[in-house]
């Protein structure tokens, strides 16, 4: 306790309002999940410190899903977006990604396996990581399409910054549904959903 | 807090620890004496006054199993005081009831404490009264309640 109170010189604040911006986020991710592909936008209030550090979505979806019982991993050393996420969600960190409920890439092309990631199991599914994927933009990007649940037809978009083979290796894990991970891509203050069950096709 | 020497942390406990028990009085018209009728300092928020409830455990005899001894009503803050240059100390707050307003001071109390500006004078001007304070509280407690005390003595048999 006393090493992490001496060490919060790095801390930036959390939401303005813990409650009412929690429940905005979620809802944001929620409706991005449902409908994969498409953007929506978080629109709350955050410290301009935080700002500049991380993009607005990616910080305010962990502050509203981060607790005590998801370890969140992050993919580059982050002192003060790990002084954050300890002290406002009380969330452990963890080294390992295959232990991780949430994990955090600032840096989309050094992004590691899927597999590497908790999967779920059959009996409990929800048990797999959601990944927050930082991107420089949704578009200009290679055109990839999504189909399945949640997209009426098809939709295309063309996030930058993530290999090939993050996709091709995340369609082969196609077989052991219901298990899988889900993928936020988050930029600036947008964020785009692509569940486990969207199939992603390299145009 | 730059340097962590063990001294510096166990100084810290102490008076996290006395401001805990701050009548809220007490620290608002002490630290109003701090500042000489100037405004308090001003600070930002890292974690806005909020209530909850925190589970009290207990050991009988202070060496049984620990058991849930019931749910407390705790308030907490925490802050960073605004320094000319840019980030200054934190201060944290943590309480037994529901008066935002005191954890609001406690915690600014304790943020300056840590501050080279104002440690002294907080020291000076809240530690020692509150410390006399809590002190008298103890004692008079103390005797209150060694009235009513009982020893039992248990005789020794003489076989045994």
């Amino acid at each position: 306790m006393t090493d992490s109170l001496s060490s919060l010189g790095l801390l930036v604040p959390g939401f303005d309002e813990a409650v009412r911006d929690a429940q905005a986020t979620f809802r944001v991710m929620l409706d991005a999940l449902a409908r994969p592909g498409t953007v929506g936008t978080v629109d709350v209030a955050l410290d301009d410190e935080a700002l500049a550090r991380w993009p607005a979505s990616a910080f305010a979806a962990l502050l509203a899903l981060a607790d005590f019982s998801t370890p969140v991993w992050l993919q580059q050393r982050d002192d003060a977006l790990a002084e954050a996420i300890r002290f406002h969600t009380g969330a452990p960190l963890t080294d390992a990604p295959a232990t991780a409920a949430f994990a955090y890439v600032a840096d989309a092309g050094s992004l590691p396996a899927p597999d590497a990631f908790a999967l779920g199991t059959p009996e409990e599914p929800q048990g797999s990581a959601t990944l927050i994927i930082r991107v420089e933009s949704f578009a200009g990007g290679r055109p990839l399409t999504l189909t399945g649940p949640g997209i009426q037809s098809s939709h295309t978009v063309a996030p930058v910054g993530i290999a090939d083979s993050f996709w091709q290796a995340r369609a082969a894990l196609a077989p052991i549904a219901p298990c899988g991970i889900d993928c936020y891509l988050v930029c600036g203050r947008s964020i785009m959903g692509i569940a486990r069950t969207t199939r992603v096709e390299l145009n | 807090m730059k340097e962590s020497s063990s001294e510096t942390t166990q100084a810290r406990q102490r008076w996290l620890g006395q401001l805990a028990r701050a009548p809220r009085e007490l620290l608002e018209t002490s630290l109003a004496e701090v500042c000489q009728g100037a405004p308090l300092p001003a600070y930002t928020w890292l974690r806005a006054p909020q209530t909850g409830l925190a589970m009290v455990r207990g050991r009988i005899g202070g060496t049984g199993d620990a058991f849930n001894m019931g749910e407390a009503t705790l308030t907490r803050a925490v802050l960073r005081l605004k320094d000319a240059d840019g980030a200054g100390p934190v201060g944290v707050a943590w309480q037994l009831g529901r008066d935002k307003r005191r954890a609001e001071l406690a915690a600014l109390a304790d943020a300056m404490l840590q501050s080279p500006r104002w440690g002294d004078a907080v020291r000076a001007r809240l530690l020692a009264p509150l410390g006399a304070t809590l002190d008298a509280a103890r004692r008079a407690r103390a005797q209150d309640t060694a009235t009513s005390r009982v020893d039992f003595y248990t005789m020794v048999r003489g076989e045994s």
